[in-house]
């Protein structure tokens, strides 16, 4: 992760109903809930503000209706934000002209699809050469270019297989090198492994995991499955109802939860995954014991056995070994099972 | 327009050529290498006929196209140059789009030798039972005979498709027959009720015409009703009925035509010549038709059988 | 009113909800209609000085369009040839393939022989060995019957038509999903040219374009575009939102998006679209021979005309095989996965059924050189069952006739001229009146006033006795086809045996050329209402069928067995589960037997009959175009008011049931 920013997005609204432009400016463009179901509007997106640095992989999730797949069909410009300011790579992405709109989408932007959108009437190879297509590409330089993503997506040999024809993972498999063919600065992801089954969704998460770190590419990443968000996640951008009710790392989402809504998804989580050691530990004693210290920046997970077995507090140490503190028994528990 | 323009630069550009031709030939065929385009209708004889002509006119060396047509806009197209020659143009249901077409440029090319004949008719079983259904009077005393469940007690004659310009049920009143005039949709109709009671000798009257591919198939005879005279539909006090006009039948004799569009002349003389001298006698017509409704040849076998028949008749044409 | 509504909420599917009406509306509109009449003539018979002549303006306007109407030194007329000598190229370069030749380079046209077989490899290449044995021996059937030139000559006119028809369906279609102003024009456009017989059309394109194959080719076109549009429309809209999408985020341009994303997703729903145009383009063979294109259709009413029914019957059926043949293979292709080939796949295993085409062309066309039949069947070699046809129907109608006679004169003499006198005594407030108020009550405001307005301006125009004349015939027509259409429909849903036969008479009966069985059924039934009620039947009844059997299929099983467990008897099973879910399905059928049955009436209008159809039947050669438009339009207006109450009926019922 850097500092530099790729996307900023600052009071977006995506309003529905019959006037969505002029009730945002009746309402001075802060219009409240009430105002917005006694004229029959829909804050699809309401207010929402956050920055995505360069190579971060930020998490958008939310139950669905809660406004997360608008929200990014905002930023891409397939829809267009009722009023607002979004930046993309310092330019206003909402006054953008067509043409340049276009210029865009065909070189910085890459998109992966619940559905996955694949054209049925194309081969795999010509699925994945078409956003090279239709920037004129030559057909010897584009189909070269869409082999190799086949390659790096596990494909390699079914060219010229029909979507029809595959999986629904090699389908997304399909869909994920098209999206990379183009080398994209800005990778977006709609809900891209919820049509999978469960097995096959692990395995797509292990290899997008793999390709992020080929290629670390800024990521917005939009899912209704907490897990999912709390495995792949820099940041997590929680929604409901339109707004965005906590943006933070996971492990802050799970100790912190701004409120109740969010806690109800953290309870769940697997948060022996989450929550580091680092998280939980207090300032290390004098007579901390130094044998087999733990590392501040491993999962609680990872150290549980060592500590809970330990009959006195363990010490925590960073990646040089110096120690930076310790964390008892009784800490762990309170961590891994929540507060009790 | 634009057909018309072509053909008048293509007949200037042609007698241009003539003139400079030192050997004057009376003409060379073609004069102009556009079609001339024959009218082609839905009944036999006319399909023959104009087969007929056609051929005549490509063994001269024409470009001919046959384009069908409906009976009664056949003539404007013929008046605009869309088309260029009509072989059979009847009296009985074409004279009044004939003679506005004419008043339009059209040209009269001429009458047959044919005569035609549009009246009741009835087959000649119903003589047994009604001999003396061969005129007006003797059918109206055996009407009942032709009643049906709609028409009954009066009788049912089955008359032409109500815009062939013929109201029987007015005649019918004027002569006080004891007749229901019905309309039928199309000619097909009435040779499907013909059919039909034929088959099962079933008392009949209705609307027949001649020359016509009935009369090779069915036997019958027509109906005599009073010879028209100018003042049947002016004078009440002529007829039979001293009260009513219209008690007349129609004529005996009806004049059979040619129509041409009126740039024939001029950009095809010698076509226009040949054109002139077609004539056909009820024979002939007849013949012609008999070949394709009752031996079963196509039109266009039927017309060269038939130029065969009547070799020295087209020589006559030709010249 | 309220106890009629309680009814209403207690048993919403018992269909007695009509029966539940206020009366009294209509009480009070027909006793006022009655009362009405006796204070002035003009309400029993709208007097004739008060007929608004838009008949004449309408014929005055089309023969001003034809002769004088100009912009600067162009005329109109310049215009429509323009038009004609457009289409007629296309036309003459297709005739010369099939069968003209092309004479200045002393080419023939392509060899009978060829033509089949080139067919059966198409039908191989689209569809494997059954489609090519079945198209190729439809295809045959045209030679060895003798009706392969006039075969070609239709076959060109739909080769041509079809093309066009589908572009400008295609481009209408895109235009209404990109453009909501288009939409509004072009949309109920549609809807009212789909409403007016094909017949109606035929007049203002004779008045502008005039007589022949191209006239007739461009009425087949305007006729056959429609269901193009549609389902570019459908297809266009029903394209997944994640293709859209992804074509977007891919950096299409809107036209990229459009054909290299949205049409070719949609290719299933074009190609039947292209399919409904096929159908359409032969549908209207027989009708386009009226204004003079020439083939099958000419020979058919040339047939008809000389009483050779048997020769008609080969005609019509030679129709219907190049219907289905190209509906077999547009489907076929329409639903054919595209095969890949390895990259080690050789040029002639690609291209093999192209290869071998080229290679029995050039062959065959040598061959004809020396064997004239290759090239056009002699026809020594061809075959007839032309007069055992006839001689079978006119067996037939002699020997039937004996108790079909006194069937036909006690329907019509009891049932059919009372309900007709009826009609025509029924004074025109009392019929406005119920209309408006059965449109008031299944629709509201709206679908009355449309309804209402629609049945004054047929009067207005003059044309109130031919409407209530077609009334009278399709509406008893219409109750004829549902005593006979829904039992059908009913048996066909209990066995798939009987359906798949059913269907297939069904497709056929729509197909066949309906001229042909005027014939028989004047021979059986003479020139009379009941004739035409028969030949409206053997059309009309077909939607009747097909939505009961549909309606009753989509019942849910869940349904079914629900009613088992809950002990019904099979027919309790069927009276008080099924047929009440199906009754919203099978009353949509009931309107299209209507849309149906009106249209037949221009064609049976060729008996005789003095309605609308026959209005229209006779404006055509005396190109009276106001006349034979409004006529149609009449036609439509009808169509328009039925449908209307039928679909708010049905749309309330669907609502009380849940579906959709």
């Amino acid at each position: 992760m850097s500092d530099q920013v790729q996307i900023s997005c600052r009071n977006v609204w995506k309003v529905f109903g019959p006037d969505p432009a002029g009730f945002m400016k009746r309402h001075g463009g802060q219009p409240t809930t009430e105002a917005l179901a006694s004229e029959g509007y829909i804050g699809a997106v309401q207010d929402v503000s956050f920055d995505v640095g360069a190579g971060e992989i930020l998490i958008v999730m939310g139950l669905s209706g809660s406004g997360k797949s608008t929200l990014i069909r905002c930023i891409t410009r397939l829809n267009d934000p009722t009023t607002g300011e979004i930046d993309f790579e310092g330019n206003n992405i909402l006054t953008a002209k067509p043409k340049e709109l276009i210029e865009l989408r065909r070189h910085k932007m890459g998109m992966v699809f619940q559905n996955f959108g694949l054209l049925p009437h194309r081969s795999v190879l010509s699925n994945v050469a078409f956003p090279l297509e239709i920037q004129g590409i030559d057909r010897r330089e584009r189909n070269k270019r869409a082999k190799e993503m086949i390659e790096l997506v596990g494909l390699g040999g079914r060219e010229d297989y029909f979507p029809r024809e595959l999986s629904g993972g090699q389908q997304q498999r399909v869909g994920i090198a098209r999206s990379l063919a183009v080398e994209p600065d800005v990778w977006f992801l709609d809900e891209p492994f919820s049509a999978l089954d469960p097995l096959i969704r692990t395995e797509m998460q292990d290899e997008f995991i793999r390709l992020q770190q080929l290629l670390k590419k800024t990521i917005v990443f939009i899912t209704h499955d907490f897990e999912e968000a709390t495995r792949l996640a820099d940041r997590i951008g929680i929604m409901k109802d339109g707004r965005l009710v906590q943006l933070s790392t996971p492990e802050q989402m799970v100790l912190h939860p701004a409120n109740d809504y969010v806690a109800e998804f953290a309870r769940n989580a697997p948060r022996d995954r989450i929550i580091s050691v680092k998280a939980i530990m207090e300032p290390a004693a004098q007579n901390t014991p130094t044998d087999h210290p733990v590392t501040g920046t491993d999962r609680i997970g990872a150290a549980a056995e060592r500590v809970l077995t330990a009959d006195h507090p363990v010490l925590v140490i960073d990646h040089e070994g110096l120690p930076v503190g310790q964390v008892d028994r009784h800490a762990m528990t309170k961590a891994l099972f929540g507060a009790v | 327009m634009k057909r018309n323009l072509k053909l008048a630069v293509a007949s200037i550009a042609t007698s241009v050529a003539m003139a400079l031709t030192l050997n004057a030939h009376a003409a060379d065929v073609p004069e102009s290498d556009e079609p001339i385009i024959i009218v082609q209708n839905n009944w036999t004889s006319q399909l023959v006929l104009s087969n007929v002509v056609g051929n005549v006119l490509s063994e001269l060396g024409y470009e001919v196209e046959y384009v069908p047509s409906d009976s009664q806009l056949q003539f404007t197209a013929i008046a605009n140059g869309d088309m260029h020659f009509q072989v059979e143009a009847w009296e009985g249901s074409m004279k009044s789009a004939f003679e506005k077409a004419v008043e339009e440029g059209m040209v009269d090319a001429g009458a047959h030798e044919a005569v035609t004949r549009e009246e009741w008719w009835i087959p000649n079983y119903v003589l047994e039972t009604c001999p003396d259904a061969t005129n007006w009077e003797g059918l109206n005393a055996c009407a009942d005979q032709f009643a049906t469940a709609e028409t009954s007690p009066k009788g049912r004659f089955v008359g032409p498709p109500a815009d062939w310009g013929k109201n029987y049920a007015d005649r019918v009143n004027s002569l006080e027959m004891d007749f229901e005039a019905i309309n039928v949709g199309q000619a097909a109709t009435l040779w499907a009720e013909l059919q039909s009671a034929y088959d099962r000798k079933e008392p009949i009257v209705l609307f027949n015409w001649t020359p016509n591919f009935i009369e090779s198939k069915f036997e019958g005879t027509f109906v005599d009703f009073p010879e028209p005279a100018p003042e049947c539909f002016t004078d009440a006090a002529w007829g039979p009925n001293p009260n009513a006009t219209g008690d007349c039948g129609a004529p005996r004799g009806g004049w059979l035509k040619k129509a041409a569009w009126s740039g024939i002349a001029d950009t095809w003389p010698k076509a226009w010549s040949v054109l002139q001298r077609v004539n056909f006698s009820n024979a002939q017509i007849a013949a012609a038709a008999l070949m394709v409704d009752v031996d079963g040849m196509s039109p266009e076998e039927a017309a060269e059988q038939w130029a065969a028949d009547n070799a020295d008749v087209i020589a006559g044409w030709v010249e | 009113m309220d106890i009629a509504h309680t009814t209403d909420e207690a048993r919403p599917w018992s269909g007695r909800a009509l029966l539940a009406l206020p009366l009294w509306q209509f009480f009070v509109v027909i006793a006022g209609g009655i009362l009405l009449t006796t204070l002035w003539e003009g309400f029993a018979r709208w007097p004739d000085d008060l007929v608004i002549p838009m008949k004449e303006w309408i014929t005055r306007f089309f023969e001003w369009l034809g002769k004088e109407a100009a912009i600067g030194s162009y005329s109109f007329k310049d215009f429509t040839r323009a038009i004609s000598d457009l289409l007629s190229y296309p036309l003459e370069w297709t005739e010369a393939l099939l069968y003209r030749g092309i004479k200045p380079l002393g080419l023939p046209p392509i060899p009978w022989v060829a033509v089949v077989l080139g067919t059966a490899i198409l039908g191989h290449w689209i569809g494997g060995w059954r489609l090519a044995l079945f198209v190729g021996a439809s295809m045959l059937y045209l030679s060895i019957f003798g009706l392969w030139k006039d075969s070609m000559r239709t076959l060109s006119i739909v080769l041509v038509a079809v093309p066009i028809a589908a572009a400008i369906g295609l481009f209408l279609g895109i235009r209404v999903t990109r453009s909501k102003r288009a939409a509004a024009i072009i949309t109920p456009m549609f809807d009212l040219m789909q409403a007016t017989p094909h017949m109606a059309y035929l007049v203002p394109v004779v008045v502008l374009f005039g007589f022949g194959q191209v006239p007739a080719m461009l009425a087949t076109v305007i006729f056959a575009m429609p269901p193009m549009a549609r389902c570019a429309i459908l297809g266009i809209q029903t394209v997944p939102q994640d293709v859209i999408e992804s074509g977007r985020m891919s950096g299409c341009t809107p036209r990229q998006l459009l054909w290299k994303v949205q049409l070719p997703t949609s290719k299933k729903t074009l190609m039947l679209g292209l399919n409904q145009v096929v159908m359409q383009t032969l549908a209207m063979v027989v009708i386009a021979s009226l204004v003079g294109a020439s083939g099958l259709g000419q020979k058919l009413l040339f047939s008809l005309q000389q009483l050779r029914l048997g020769a008609a019957v080969e005609q019509g059926l030679a129709i219907v095989l190049i219907a289905v043949v190209l509906d077999r293979l547009t489907q076929a292709y329409a639903y054919r996965e595209t095969i890949h080939y390895s990259a080690t796949t050789s040029f002639f295993q690609r291209h093999k059924h192209l290869l071998l085409f080229l290679f029995i062309l050039i062959v065959t066309f040598i061959a004809a050189n020396f064997h004239k039949e290759l090239a056009i069947l002699p026809k020594k070699m061809t075959f007839t069952l032309g007069r055992e046809i006839d001689f079978a129907v006119r067996e037939f109608s002699k020997n039937a006739y004996d108790y079909i006679g006194p069937v036909r004169d006690f329907i019509t003499v009891s049932i059919l001229l009372p309900i007709r006198d009826f009609y025509l005594w029924l004074p025109w407030p009392v019929l406005v009146g119920c209309i408006a108020v059965a449109g008031y009550r299944l629709g509201g405001f709206p679908v009355m006033t449309l309804t209402a307005s629609l049945m004054l301006a047929i009067m207005l125009f003059g044309f109130w006795e031919p409407a209530m004349l077609t009334i009278y015939l399709v509406f008893s027509a219409v109750v004829i086809c549902i005593l006979i259409g829904v039992p059908i429909g009913v048996l066909a849903s209990r066995s798939e045996r009987i359906a798949k036969v059913t269907m297939t008479i069904c497709d056929t009966l729509q197909t066949f050329p309906s001229f042909i069985y005027l014939i028989p059924v004047i021979m059986l039934f003479k020139v009379g209402d009941l004739s035409n009620i028969i030949a409206i039947l053997a059309y009309a009844t077909v939607p009747a069928v097909r939505y009961t059997y549909l309606g009753l299929k989509r019942v849910p099983e869940v349904l079914k067995e629900a009613a088992i467990a809950n002990g019904c008897t099979p027919r309790q099973k069927f009276w008080k589960v099924e047929m009440p879910f199906a009754i919203p399905e099978i009353m949509l059928g009931v309107n299209q037997t209507i849309m149906m049955a009106l249209a037949m009436t221009a064609i049976t209008a060729l008996i005789g009959s003095r309605d609308l159809g026959q209005e229209i039947y006779r404006a055509l050669p005396t190109a009276d175009t106001g006349r034979g438009l409004l006529a149609g339009l009449g036609i439509a207006a009808i169509g328009i008011i039925a449908d209307r109450l039928i679909s708010a009926w049905a749309t309330k019922k669907k609502k009380n049931l849940g579906i959709e």
